[in-house]
């Protein structure tokens, strides 16, 4: 990764940025720190020059001139580079001892450079200038350790600055590099999916950090949406085929009746059979549209409290006269009301489209059951026939539309009817099972009771 | 009978405008909604065959500016293949019948023949009678010839629409959606069924046949003509 481009991730300035906070926070501590000594020691200091003045006002006191310069004298030896200044002087401002000659200082307290007080070393001092009895004196202390203090201080930021600023830049670097390798796959595989590839998938690293999480909601996303491309492929391919073989039929009909006219032989037979072949590719469209409204979630508006039992009962009276006039027999046990949410007109039409499914592919003899039941919240309806039932590894995909377990297509049937159940039961979040009767098969809806 | 059409396909309009006048009515045609609201309310029509989709005003806008402006006559809407709220919609604007394009010219006019005739005052009878059948309404009992039949309560339902049509032709998709209530299209014979076990009761019994099935139509009901 070059420099320039370790500037354009987020992370690398999330980085600096916070190399730049901690080198604000840094300096400002190591400020309020020196701050904080520098005032305690100026304080302690000060509290030294006057101990000092004191001590030599009480001698100018107790003793006479030859005490005081002595003591003086005494005190200047014992500071010999300077750390501390005297000047003694009589009232008529003749020097009498001092190891300074600055005569016009200020009296009082005053920070002055050693230029200033005649002398050559480098620090600053601290001096008082008053009366000592009858004399002027003037006492003053170097500053010395402050300036050491403060040069510590600096040293000790100067390098925790330079090792912080190390630290968290090397470790935006990392970040930066690590996050990146990640986010650069992740874009890797969204330009495959811009690029129609709806296999790809973002890395899961299986740490269960937020890019992780981010990742795995995007994968399911993807997931989802691939899931429905491929049924509208699989739709538009199935659309394409199933309306191929009427269209053609349809067009035969046609075809016939032209040249039967145009022969003066009646064409009623042919009209009739061409008008029920465009009657059946009205009602694969219409029933393909329909499923696709439903699948849409448009209905969801008129959902209102209904009692399925209630809904199944009808049907059972409906259809059982129909069921008994092709050899079968229909009960229903559905004498408790079970209240559901949802939208009558549909689960009606799912409902009868089980029952039909039944009376129209099993045989002779067969006992065809409705049954609504509420356990614990949940209703189940259920359709259950002991017919030829449906094949393990066929359950899943006779939901699919189009799907007829025939592959002859002779039987009729435009292969939806199931696929409008399970568009229904998605619709009411319900749970759409196909399962073994022993024998038959046994179509069971749970959705919640309201 | 005077039926305005309004509806912007010219050549299913053309079609149908024909079939209407070969039955023996006066049918107008007009292809925007506008100027349907402006004729609607100008002249006097038995019923009004809507498209949902028209330029100008909408079917929908039409019906509801027809209603607020309190004509009363009856709207037939045509709505497109597979718009399952078309229906709710069409009655809440007003509508009193629909039919999903494409439909079968002899199930418009049996629609419109039986909302022409639709009384307009709600029918206060208490009994419908045809011939020797007799239907109470309250009692919700079937007579024929002085002898009760007994009938399922759909059976009923199913009498009673026909009887109310007395004379019409009542299709298989009127009487599913009157009687079942179903508005899809049936795999069984759902109608065929009920249709024969109704005669069993009410005809087979009797010498004179009063349920009659119109080939590649319906079911009418009448006296022997």
């Amino acid at each position: 990764m070059r420099p320039a481009e370790l500037w354009r991730h987020s992370s690398f300035r999330l980085a600096l940025g916070v190399t730049v906070f901690i080198l604000t926070t840094l300096m400002l501590a190591s400020g309020f720190g020196y701050g904080l000594l520098h005032a305690q020691l100026t304080g302690r200091q000060d509290a030294r020059v006057t101990e000092i003045f004191a001590a030599l006002d009480q001698t100018s006191q107790a003793g006479d001139e030859t005490d005081l310069i002595e003591a003086i004298t005494t005190r200047i030896n014992a500071s010999p580079d300077h750390a501390t200044v005297y000047l003694l002087r009589n009232p008529d401002g003749q020097i009498l001892a001092g190891n300074i000659n600055a005569i016009s200082l200020p009296a009082g307290w005053s920070t002055l450079s050693a230029e200033k007080i005649g002398i050559a070393t480098d620090y600053p001092y601290r001096v008082f200038v008053g009366k000592a009895g009858r004399y002027d004196l003037t006492v003053g202390l170097s500053n010395a350790d402050l300036d050491d203090l403060q040069e510590i201080v600096l040293n000790a930021f100067v390098w925790a600055a330079l090792i912080a600023l190390i630290a968290t830049l090397s470790l935006g670097a990392f970040l930066a590099m690590r996050v990146q390798r990640r986010l650069s796959q992740a874009e890797d595989a969204m330009m495959r999916v811009a690029h129609g590839d709806l296999t790809a998938r973002l890395p899961v690293t299986g740490r269960g950090d937020d890019l992780d999480r981010i990742s795995t909601a995007i994968n399911a996303s993807l997931a989802r949406l691939s899931g429905l491309v491929e049924a509208m492929r699989q739709v538009s391919a199935d659309v394409a085929h199933e309306l191929r073989t009427p269209l053609n039929r349809l067009r035969i009909r046609i075809e016939t009746a032209a040249e039967k006219a145009a022969t003066g032989i009646s064409v009623e037979a042919e009209l009739a059979a061409a008008i029920k072949e465009s009657d059946t590719i009205n009602q694969t469209f219409s029933a393909l549209l329909r499923i696709a409204q439903i699948e849409g979630g448009v209905r969801r508006d008129h959902f209102a409290p209904l009692d399925l039992a209630l809904v199944m009962s009808n049907l059972a009276e409906i259809y059982t006269d129909v069921a008994e006039d092709a050899g079968m027999e229909l009960s229903c046990l559905a004498d408790t009301p079970a209240l559901v949410f949802g939208d009558k007109e549909l689960l009606t039409q799912a409902f009868a489209n089980l029952i039909e499914n039944a009376i129209r592919h099993c045989p002779q003899g067969t006992r065809i059951v409705c049954q609504v039941a509420t356990v614990q919240g949940q209703v189940t309806a259920s359709v259950a026939d002991n017919g030829l039932g449906i094949p393990m590894q066929e359950r899943e995909l006779v939901l699919r539309r189009l799907y007829r377990l025939e592959k002859s297509r002779t039987t009729q049937g435009s292969g939806l009817g199931l696929s409008l159940v399970k568009a229904v039961a998605d619709l009411h979040g319900a749970k759409l099972t196909l399962s073994d009767a022993e024998p038959g098969l046994v179509v069971r809806l749970v959705l919640p009771t309201v | 009978m005077r039926i305005l059409l309004i509806e912007d396909d010219r050549s299913a309009a053309e079609y149908v405008a024909r079939g209407f006048s070969e039955n023996g009515h006066v049918c107008d045609v007009l292809d925007d909604g506008t100027d349907g609201l402006f004729q609607a309310t100008r002249e006097s029509y038995d019923v009004l065959v809507v498209d949902r989709m028209i330029p100008g005003l909408d079917g929908l806008s039409m019906v509801r500016a027809l209603r607020a402006a309190g004509r009363k006559v009856p709207v037939l809407f045509l709505t497109a293949l597979g718009g399952i709220d078309d229906r709710v919609e069409g009655l809440e604007a007003g509508g009193d019948d629909y039919l999903t394009k494409p439909f079968a010219f002899a199930e418009l006019l049996a629609r419109v023949n039986a909302l022409a005739r639709r009384p307009v005052m709600q029918d206060v009878k208490t009994t419908l009678r045809i011939a020797d059948l007799e239907l109470d309404l309250m009692r919700r009992q079937a007579t024929r010839a002085g002898q009760t039949i007994d009938l399922l309560p759909k059976e009923f339902t199913l009498l009673e629409v026909l009887m109310r049509n007395e004379g019409r032709v009542v299709t298989r998709t009127m009487l599913l959606e009157r009687v079942w209530d179903f508005h899809f299209d049936p795999k069984t014979s759902v109608v065929e069924t009920h249709i024969s076990r109704l005669r069993a009761k009410i005809d087979k019994p009797f010498e004179v046949a009063l349920l009659h099935t119109v080939k590649n139509m319906g079911y009418s009901i009448h006296a022997p003509r």
